[in-house]
């Protein structure tokens, strides 16, 4: 297959995927079509064998475990009393509540993958207090919108899973990679708010609650830290992979459930049908990027598509400018685990062959997916936010708070890209 | 009834990975802290994925859950979106179809070779692929009933029930959901427990 050809394939996904045509299948029709086109009809006999292999891969078995503890951990209420806890240490910082809303996302992104869930339920708790006390809206709500992107990079993270399945790395060391720069990325956003507050003259600050109080609320605080310790504590370790940390976490969510009372036959089920959908939604697009993969690699196309980057005389740094425009543009119009699932597969093949860490790459995707989380006109984030503020003001207010974390984002990418070692250091220790 | 199979495929969905967190747990903490190892929670974990995945199939059909862009489709004349919904409906009922097909071939050759897995356990493998294929063939039907009822809609002319039963799930339908089980929670929360 020539590259001229595989690139008019890989327009033409997208160009169905942007009609709204389901992901899944834009992906299988083009797969699957180009397959049987230049390798005739046995291509979907391989099919078949290649589609019981990845779903019978116990190291995705991870995905819907993770995505079961965030349920667990949403629907029994235990996320949502983070947020008091947190606003009791925080507050009186500059910035007040705002720095709450970032580090209460950030704590509850550690524990969940769903950055809608994340910003939903964060939201909604913070953003009555924040009206009542003032706080400037567009300001508050880019918080809210930035805050819950730190849900797929702080891990676990089902984005990390996934990419980890597609490019055959371990989703540990993933995980891991991921801990450096979320913290960081999380205190750069602290940083912002402080300054910006401190500049713009009006500094909100709240009152600290007695220290007795504060260490009664930390009680909340409990579940998540206790079970993300667990989670991490064992993959760093070595006690546990992915797949057993997570079950790991699952029976400890359980008990916390029950030590709460809120272990219910009716809550247990919502969970089962959230984490079903999710799963079968998640599995459905990685299956049928699979195909897609099978295309690749039987075709050679990477290899071709490589050789004819590396004749353009490109370096990895030029190469990763080039992708973050790529992604960024895509990520305007693109739900981001689509985005994932259907660039991986050719980026990444290039990218390692310009000699970019694997791991490292992981971590930049999933920046790419944060951005597109909150970039116009499609950011899921901005929608979520907006769709939960209490005023009626614009969507505009959202995308102008959310904009200097954009740009946040963008300059740590750079960062990234000057010290790779900010995301490769600790996995190496593992 | 529809609610019914939900309930039933979802539950059993649940017990399943319960039931796999508990055995992995006993597995993981029993190897490292009295050093024996009992093998088989690795091939039940990947057992239960494919079942689990092919539930998930169905049952993302009924939510309409599997992932379509909407940012153009919001800004097309109304017969458009009417018919690109249907068309979605239809494709993703041809994929589930598809994947009946594709996936024939891997039960046959089990069959043929009596094939095996190559763990301590040597379980035949028809056992787990029967049940898993039988998911696929639940997800292909609801997957067609979805893309019958779509066809019949188009075809009488309903356009509004087009738009209405079968457009992708918007950012603020997912949010409604999230926002209602939210509600719910806090009122259910038990006393002093709500701040």
């Amino acid at each position: 297959m020539s590259t001229t050809a595989f690139s008019l394939t890989f327009l033409l996904m997208i160009l169905l995927m942007l009609l709204g045509i389901p992901i899944a299948v834009a992906m299988v029709l083009v797969g699957a079509g180009a397959g049987v086109v230049v390798f005739g009809v046995p291509f979907l006999a391989s099919t078949g064998a290649m589609l019981w292999g990845v779903l019978n891969d116990n190291l995705l078995t991870a995905a819907p475990l993770f995505i079961l503890l965030g349920e667990l951990l949403l629907r029994s209420g235990m996320a949502d009393r983070m947020y008091g806890a947190m606003s009791a240490w925080l507050s009186r910082l500059p910035g007040g509540l705002l720095h709450t809303n970032i580090a209460c996302c950030a704590l509850f992104a550690a524990t969940s993958g769903s950055s809608v869930a994340t910003a939903a339920t964060v939201g909604t708790v913070a953003l009555p207090s924040l009206q009542a006390r003032k706080y400037p809206m567009p300001q508050s709500l880019g918080t809210l919108a930035a805050g819950g992107t730190l849900g797929i990079l702080i891990p676990p993270s089902i984005n990390m899973i996934v990419y980890g399945s597609l490019t055959e790395n371990s989703i540990g060391k993933l995980f891991i990679a991921g801990v450096i720069p979320g913290l960081l990325l999380t205190f750069f956003f602290m940083l912002y708010v402080w300054v910006s507050s401190v500049s713009s003259g009006k500094v909100p600050r709240e009152a600290l609650p007695p220290l007795r109080e504060r260490v009664a609320l930390m009680v909340h605080l409990i579940p998540p830290v206790v079970i993300f310790g667990i989670v991490m504590g064992s993959l760093y370790t070595g006690f546990a992979t992915a797949t057993e940390s997570a079950a790991l976490g699952v029976v400890v969510a359980l008990f916390f459930a029950w030590q709460a009372k809120r272990l219910t036959w009716a809550m247990l089920e919502t969970c089962f049908i959230q984490t079903a959908r999710t799963t079968g939604m998640i599995m459905l697009i990685l299956a049928a990027a699979f195909v897609l993969n099978l295309l690749i690699s039987l075709s050679g196309v990477a290899e071709t598509m490589t050789k004819s980057v590396t004749s353009l005389g490109l370096s990895a740094t030029a190469m990763l400018l080039v992708l973050i425009v790529f992604y960024i543009l895509l990520g305007m119009f693109m739900d981001v685990m689509s985005m994932l699932v259907a660039t991986v597969p050719i980026t990444y093949p290039i990218v390692t062959a310009l000699g970019v860490d694997p791991i490292w790459f992981g971590i930049f995707i999933i920046l790419m997916c944060e951005l597109a989380l909150i970039t116009p006109p499609v950011g899921m984030n901005l929608f979520v936010v907006q769709g939960i503020r209490p005023d009626k003001g614009g969507i505009g207010d959202v995308i102008r708070g959310a904009f200097p974390y954009v740009l946040i984002m963008m300059a740590f990418t750079l960062l990234l890209m000057a010290v790779p070692a900010i995301v490769t250091w600790l996995p190496r220790h593992m | 009834m529809k609610q019914g199979i939900e309930r039933v495929m979802a539950n059993l969905f649940g017990v399943v990975f319960l039931g796999l967190s508990f055995l992995v747990t006993v597995e993981t903490v029993v190897r490292k802290v009295f050093n024996v190892s009992i093998q088989g929670s690795a091939e039940l974990g990947g057992y239960a994925l494919a079942v689990g995945s092919a539930i998930g199939f169905g049952l993302a059909v009924v939510s309409r859950s599997h992932i379509r862009v909407d940012v153009f489709h919001e800004r097309f004349a109304p017969a458009v979106q009417a018919f690109m919904n249907w068309l979605s409906a239809v494709l993703i009922a041809a994929l589930g179809l598809f994947l009946v097909g594709v996936c024939y071939r891997v039960i046959t050759k089990t069959v043929e070779y009596g094939a095996a897995a190559q763990t301590p356990w040597a379980t035949p493998l028809i056992y787990p692929q029967s049940v898993w294929y039988i998911g696929l063939i639940v997800f292909a039907i609801y997957a067609t009933v979805y893309a019958a009822r779509a066809t019949k809609l188009l075809f009488t002319g309903q356009r509004d029930a087009l738009l209405e039963e079968f457009h992708p799930k918007s950012a603020k339908e997912e949010l409604k959901d999230e926002l209602d089980d939210l509600a719910q929670r806090t009122d259910a929360a038990p006393a002093g427990a709500a701040s």
